[in-house]
């Protein structure tokens, strides 16, 4: 199978990237005005766990963390040469690597799920996936 | 003059393989750079995964967590005793509850915190917690303690505070030093005072005071919510309802 072209990979980087920073934006807004996301299918599960001591690292928002994870990928994809696929790849498997973390925190401590937190892993995980074919198709291949 | 040509041909063809070999390296080089971070991310989640799983599970005074959540979400609402909001709002609801009351928890963390925004944050109706101990007598000294607490305004973030922290189930992890964790992180002024005002028999006897007063109203668990305002005559009981819209309605039709 022909792998996409780099452009093309950076394209939809850049695309999930942008929707990213809406999803965790969104997030990151309703903790600062004192509330949580609301879930669109009901359930109370957004609330409980924004509302879990977890939504927070070191008195940071989770949220916060990822907008800025979101930022850098994005930057990477508009950016080209090794330099920029290593750090997309290692960016994104850090944010996929996080992603897996919070996911375990809603199911097995939490136990409850939050929408948008899906939304933000499923982002990551395709993130993540697009960053490892630029990585491992392109890498040392002039740009 | 041929000769020439084909000794440049042969140094560019070699230029050129050696070119495509460096280029191979760095390339073999990165991959094995992105197979080492894969492998750190996967060393990394693992560890905290292990250290969320060796996280305090409740009842822990000496690691209290969530005081900043709690005091965030009761910033701003006025609390008198054990009442939480305008002490001019006209309906009043009642919530029964036993500290350690797992229930209790998580109404406090899923229900209640919709009725506080909605009803209480607006004026239009104020929430007061009355102990009803059920559970062991270890929830009569925490209910003590949460009215002095009370007594030093900060009686909303001693229930809420106890709630996020408590323990399991009846394991007797009500100590003093828990219950001193509790009020610290709460934000009692006080402790000294705080201690003195929850071991005084007037306080116990308050515990003891609405925990039959629930009994009487008919409730038989916990949390049981009442609710009294012009538009109902006494208190109206209304038992243990599931959604915090349930509890919405009550408050209207008190007003």
């Amino acid at each position: 199978m022909r792998a996409p072209s780099e452009s093309t990979l950076r394209r939809i980087t850049t695309f999930a990237a942008a929707f990213g920073i809406g999803v965790a934006t969104y997030i990151a807004i309703a903790d600062a005005r004192g509330g949580a996301p609301v879930c669109l299918a009901g359930g109370g599960g957004c609330e409980t766990v924004a509302n879990s001591s977890y939504s927070h690292l070191l008195g940071i928002n989770v949220a916060l963390i990822g907008i800025a994870g979101y930022v850098f990928i994005l930057v990477s994809a508009l950016l080209r040469g090794d330099l920029a696929r290593m750090s997309g790849f290692v960016l994104a498997l850090a944010g996929f690597g996080f992603s897996v973390y919070l996911t375990y925190l809603e199911l097995f401590v939490i136990d409850a799920i939050c929408q948008w937190c899906v939304a933000s892993a499923v982002l990551m995980t395709l993130l993540f996936g697009l960053n490892a074919v630029r990585m491992i198709v392109y890498v040392g291949r002039t740009p | 003059m041929s000769g020439k040509k084909a000794r440049e041909e042969r140094r560019e063809q070699r230029q050129q393989k050696e070119s495509e070999v460096e280029s191979q390296e760095r390339r073999q080089l990165l991959i094995k750079a992105g197979s080492a971070a894969v492998f750190l991310a996967i060393a990394v989640v693992a560890v905290l995964i292990v250290v969320s799983q060796n996280k305090s599970s409740g009842g822990d005074g000496a690691n209290v967590e969530d005081t900043g959540l709690v005091s965030k979400q009761l910033a701003g609402i006025p609390q008198s005793e054990m009442t939480l909001g305008d002490p001019k709002a006209k309906v009043t609801l009642f919530e029964y509850g036993d500290l350690q009351c797992p229930v209790c928890k998580a109404f406090s963390e899923e229900v209640l915190p919709d009725v506080i925004d909605a009803k209480v944050k607006s004026g239009e109706a104020k929430v007061q917690f009355r102990n009803y101990t059920i559970i062991s007598q270890q929830s009569v000294p925490a209910g003590a303690a949460a009215i002095a607490a009370g007594k030093q305004g900060r009686g909303w973030n001693f229930v809420e505070l106890f709630y996020r922290n408590q323990g399991e189930e009846g394991s007797g992890y009500v100590t003093d030093e828990f219950l001193t964790g509790i009020a610290k992180g709460a934000g009692v002024p006080d402790i000294g005072q705080w201690n003195s005002d929850r071991k005084s028999k007037a306080t116990l006897k308050e515990v003891s005071r609405t925990s039959t007063e629930a009994q009487e109203l008919g409730f038989s668990g916990t949390p049981s919510f009442a609710v009294s305002g012009p538009g109902v005559t006494g208190k109206k009981t209304l038992g243990t309802p599931g959604t915090a819209s349930a509890l919405e309605e009550a408050i209207e039709e008190a007003q």
